[in-house]
């Protein structure tokens, strides 16, 4: 008798022991049974500095609901239970947990994870069954644009961030701070990101032709090492406004590479990226002076937002430190769930998803209020905040005027005259 | 003009650092017949080794270079003594040499997650941003150190195996390893020093680039391509051909941006990489890598 | 058999292989009755995994040229097969058949790098693999760049999967079988020992490495048309990257590189040792895998095959000769009585 079938049947039989659910076992309380509401994130593998930071967010609302006795569902108090997993940023490892969590452990609910490509390839594991799925770390557009019904972001599109730096730009334009028109170099990341950054910046920019120009529009390689040539041609291009959108190393590559080219422009941002304190220690802080980022949130919010203040004291008592628009879009889907779901009086998935897709409340976010809008697949679409690096190490917000807590700088002075 | 000459600087002082990083993969492939996937595992190593010490000690990285060499080097003989001994050798080693090295790599690229996380770092010293006016541009300072030092060693080295008892024996080994045997050359220290100096060229490498470049576990499979694609254009042991093997490498890739798209120029390499070897097995100084 | 009474059967055609790959078969056929959710997914993807590694072996084991660069077969047959996914009036397995195909033809366009041997072969395939990842992930119109392609969800199709990965994988099973056992695998063999002897004892050893690279990256293709199916989303960097070509070569030397169902182990193995990994030790991955790689080429060239075997040994069982035979004839070193 040939070894393999044999051999092979065993092994097979082995793999369904392994792959009974033995991680993540909820634990019975007394009393209620709790709601378990499962995700997964990065915490290890290539992101798994922000994973950690998500999950501080989802750590601090599910701790903050259980001090108060739990949820309240109809009539009864019902604690809460974070089933969360390690998908080490991998789309197969994500999809696989979700089906784990959904169907072995039995979750009422989903949270998202951190990475567009990871958000749009677990969705569709929700959306298969039926499970909302609420989400603040998937911002690419196409994701939302599948109809589905179960999926909620509360992550604005990279395009609005795109356009929000705009914005601000066009304001100094219109103040005679910036040339008129305006010479744009656009560089962007190839990914799903970097993408939507370009198409806000290109979209603002077609809609006010007279006012801009893109001369440089090119696409580079995630960590990418040597982007000499790229900044030879945009040096050679002779742009009054250097816009990127990159994620921290290569922010932190490029910009070295720029400055040691003695390259300067009116306006420079990296998109979300500037005042990153790794940047700062990298780089020098005279070297990411007037630097303009555009974020989701920040922490400054909270002089103007009482939502967004009362969740940084919180954070500040619980971790000692300054949260990021990472772990306050966390905070805030895992909030948002919790509202729907009370606001439903049930743990009913159908009555929860409908209660999420007509939810209105106040919110940390920019422009203080919270919702999904249909017409734009359910994706939030709360406006960003421009911050600008100043000399002295703050990175105050500069646009919206509404928020702001400081006038942004331009042009940038740091460029010889 | 002036974007060309530009162009050619860049070029010029990427192909030293491409040098350096081929040379000691071909050393290793030249003498052993042993292609060492995990010299991008011991880049990486250089560049972390540099940057710890940098932390640590803030030693600068052109500084600490003999440290990280020699340490470098210790581990490359530990790697054969332990591990790459034990292969046969020659055609019937050939892909079993490639994975064990391969596993190798995969471990060095664990040990630096485990020890530093994922994250990029970057060395920062006070003249990383400095730059010197040269020829209408602007030279960053530390890429024109890591230029001068990633030509000077392998010429040094070059050199030092021309004019010693040691040198000789390593080249006698690589042409006719049982000769040596019977003309008294222990061929196995031979094989160890090699590997060795291979894997103290990678280290060095790494180091280089970190002070370029930000690095993270996955740092250098890139960087061992392109050096395959020197090593493979530029012959073995031809410290000449591996030169203008980097020369042409580095200057195809600073052009390509002028008929490319940005982002499809770092396929550069990996192209010339498949059209090297498929239509120049010889290398430009005659080596043949076919049958 | 007595002979004369019926035709006797071809050579490759062994009762007890047929038979033991029946029941396997019609084994894990029904099984999905006692099965959740979760596990039957799960050993869809492992289906998936098999045949993948089998193909790979073709090339890595049988022929003896170690591809790193799979990933680009797979991405191409995956790529294409949802293009035609995305009509959704054209039945899922034309789709895949159309993957299928269009990989076999890619790797006919790849076919210079086979007149490379050894090491010099490996290093093209990366750079094919990492070449076609950043090229595919550029053209936009096919691949739709770096945000993917989403495809229609379709429960009931991804429960179906489970049927097809399993015809999917049968076939590649037998065929597996069939090429070691008839005339081509000795061929193949010969070519993997020495190309110009095996050219000069008259074995058209070009079109033999075209043919089998063109099966191997077939099968690669259809399982990237089913991968797609199954996940509904596909995207550039995740079916081209470097980490999947690694996965291709990592299950085929754990479970016994050049043997006929080591694969089928190795991949059980890997996909298993990935679950229980990410749920405890997920940072030990790259390490563990890493030194099961060493642990394979130092001691057991033949990964799990080779203990399999000595431990039936052990039990008086002796292996056929050319049931699993090892990645190369000659190994000094090594004692007669291990030489297969």
């Amino acid at each position: 008798m040939t070894p393999r079938p044999a051999v092979l049947r065993l092994f097979l039989a082995a793999t369904l022991l392994l792959g009974s659910p033995a991680a993540a076992r909820a634990q019975g309380g007394g009393g209620a049974r709790p709601v378990k509401i499962g995700a997964t994130l990065p915490l290890t593998g290539a992101e798994a500095r922000i994973g950690g930071f998500f999950k501080e967010g989802y750590d601090l609302a599910f701790e903050q609901a259980n001090a108060r006795g739990g949820l309240q569902v109809g009539g009864t108090k019902v604690p809460v239970q974070l089933l969360l997993q390690d998908d080490t940023s991998t789309q197969a490892t994500a999809v696989s947990l979700a089906d784990r969590l959904i169907n072995s452990d039995r979750v009422d609910f989903l949270l998202g994870t951190y990475a567009s490509h990871l958000v749009q390839a677990q969705s569709g594991v929700a959306e298969q069954n039926r499970v909302p799925y609420v989400n603040g770390g998937g911002g690419a557009t196409d994701i939302y644009r599948r109809g589905y019904k179960y999926l909620f972001g509360l992550i604005a599109p990279v395009e609005l961030l795109g356009d929000t730096l705009m914005s601000w730009i066009d304001a100094e334009q219109k103040a005679g701070r910036l040339p008129r028109p305006a010479r744009i170099a656009l560089l962007w990341e190839n990914t799903a990101h970097g993408k939507d950054f370009r198409k806000g910046v290109s979209d603002f920019v077609g809609k006010r032709k007279d006012a801009y120009q893109i001369l440089v529009d090119d696409s580079f390689e995630l960590s990418g090492k040597d982007f000499s040539a790229l900044l030879g041609k945009v040096k050679a291009a002779g742009v009054d406004l250097f816009l990127v959108d990159a994620h921290l190393p290569d922010y932190i590559t490029m910009h070295r590479q720029y400055i040691g080219a003695a390259m300067c422009n009116k306006a420079e941002s990296y998109g979300a990226r500037g005042s990153e304190k790794a940047a700062v220690d990298a780089l020098g802080q005279a070297n990411v002076d007037y630097v303009l980022s555009s974020v989701w949130w920040n922490a400054q919010l909270a002089r103007t937002n009482p939502q967004a203040k009362v969740f940084v004291d919180a954070f500040q008592a619980r971790y000692h430190k300054e949260p990021e628009w990472f772990q306050a879009l966390a905070y805030e889907s895992a909030r948002a769930l919790f509202t729907a779901i009370e606001q439903a009086g049930t743990l009913d998935r159908k009555a929860v998803r409908d209660r999420l897709a007509a939810l209105k409340i106040p919110s940390l976010l920019p422009g203080g209020t919270l919702e999904f809008p249909a017409d734009h697949g359910q994706q939030a679409q709360n406006t960003f905040v421009v911050q600008q690096n100043m000399p002295d190490g703050t990175a105050p917000i500069v646009f919206p005027p509404e928020v702001a807590t400081a006038k942004g700088v331009a042009p940038n002075p740091r460029c010889p005259r | 003009m002036q974007r060309l000459v530009d162009l050619a600087v860049s070029a010029v002082l990427l192909a030293g650092l491409y040098a350096a990083m081929a040379y000691g993969l071909g050393l290793v492939y030249g003498v052993l017949r042993v292609v060492n996937l995990a010299h991008a595992g011991v880049i990486m190593a250089g560049a972390y080794a540099g940057w710890v010490l940098h932390r640590a000690l803030g030693l600068d990285p052109y500084l600490s270079l003999p440290l990280v060499v020699a340490g470098s080097f210790v581990l490359g003989v530990g790697v054969y003594v332990l591990l790459v001994r034990h292969l046969p050798r020659g055609a019937a080693g050939g892909p079993q040499s490639l994975l064990l090295l391969f596993g190798v790599w995969l471990v060095l690229r664990n040990v630096a997650y485990l020890l530093f996380t994922g994250d990029d770092h970057v060395i920062r010293t006070g003249y990383s941003t400095r730059a010197v006016p040269f020829l209408g541009t602007w030279l960053p300072v530390n890429r024109l150190a890591v230029f001068g030092i990633a030509v000077a060693v392998p010429l040094a080295l070059h050199l030092l195996l021309r004019h010693t008892y040691a040198g000789r024996a390593i080249r006698a080994v690589a042409q006719n390893a049982d000769s040596c045997t019977l003309v008294g050359i222990d061929v196995e220290r031979v094989y160890a020093l090699t590997f060795g100096l291979g894997t103290a060229l990678a280290g060095l490498a790494g180091l280089l680039s970190a002070t370029l470049f930000s690095f993270n576990p996955a740092f250098g499979s890139s960087e061992l391509l392109k050096s395959f694609v020197v090593v493979v254009l530029g012959g073995l042991g031809s410290i000449a051909g591996t030169g203008v093997a980097a020369l042409i490498l580095a200057s195809v890739e600073a052009y390509s941006i002028l008929v490319l798209p940005a982002y499809l120029t770092s396929a550069v390499g990996f192209v010339m990489l498949v059209v090297v070897l498929v239509l120049r097995p010889g290398g430009l100084f005659g080596q043949r890598v076919l049958g | 058999m007595t002979g004369g009474r019926r035709r006797p059967l071809p050579a490759w055609f062994s009762g007890r292989v047929a038979a033991g790959l029946a029941v396997a078969v019609v084994v894990l056929a029904v099984l999905p009755v006692a099965l959740d959710p979760y596990t039957h997914n799960l050993l869809t993807l492992t289906f998936l995994a098999i045949s993948g590694a089998l193909a790979w072996n073709w090339m890595g084991g049988y022929l003896g040229q170690v591809s790193f660069g799979h990933a680009a077969f797979f991405g191409f047959g995956g790529f294409v097969a949802a293009r035609v996914l995305l009509h959704e009036s054209i039945p899922p397995w034309v789709a895949w058949a159309a993957g299928a195909a269009a990989a076999g033809l890619f790797s006919v366009g790849a076919y210079p790098i086979l007149r490379l041997r050894g090491p010099y072969f490996s290093i093209a395939t990366i750079g094919l693999g990492e070449a076609s990842r950043i090229v595919f992930t550029y053209l936009e119109g096919f691949t739709g760049g770096a945000s993917g392609l989403s495809l229609p969800i379709d429960p009931d199709l991804k429960a179906r999967l489970y049927w097809w990965a399993l015809g999917l994988l049968a076939l590649v099973a037998a065929a597996s079988h069939l090429i070691r056992r008839s005339t081509l695998g000795l061929e193949l063999l010969a070519i993997k020992s020495d190309v110009e002897a095996a050219a000069d004892a008259g074995v058209p050893t070009a079109l033999r490495q075209d043919v089998v690279l063109a099966l191997s990256a077939a099968v690669a293709g259809a399982t990237g048309g089913l991968s797609a199916s199954f996940f509904a989303f596909v995207e550039p960097n995740d079916l081209f990257g470097f980490d999947r070509s690694i996965s291709f070569v990592l299950m085929a030397v754990i479970g016994g590189v050049g043997s006929v169902f080591g694969p089928v182990l190795g991949a059980v193995v890997f996909v298993a040792l990935r679950q229980w990994l990410v749920a405890s030790y997920p940072q030990l991955y790259l390490g563990l895998y890493g030194g099961l790689l060493i642990l394979i080429i130092l001691f057991e060239p033949l990964g799990l095959t080779g203990v399999a075997l000595r431990v039936a040994r052990r039990f008086g069982y002796r292996a056929r000769p050319d049931l699993a035979l090892g990645s190369s004839a000659a190994r000094p070193g090594r004692p007669a009585s291990e030489a297969r």
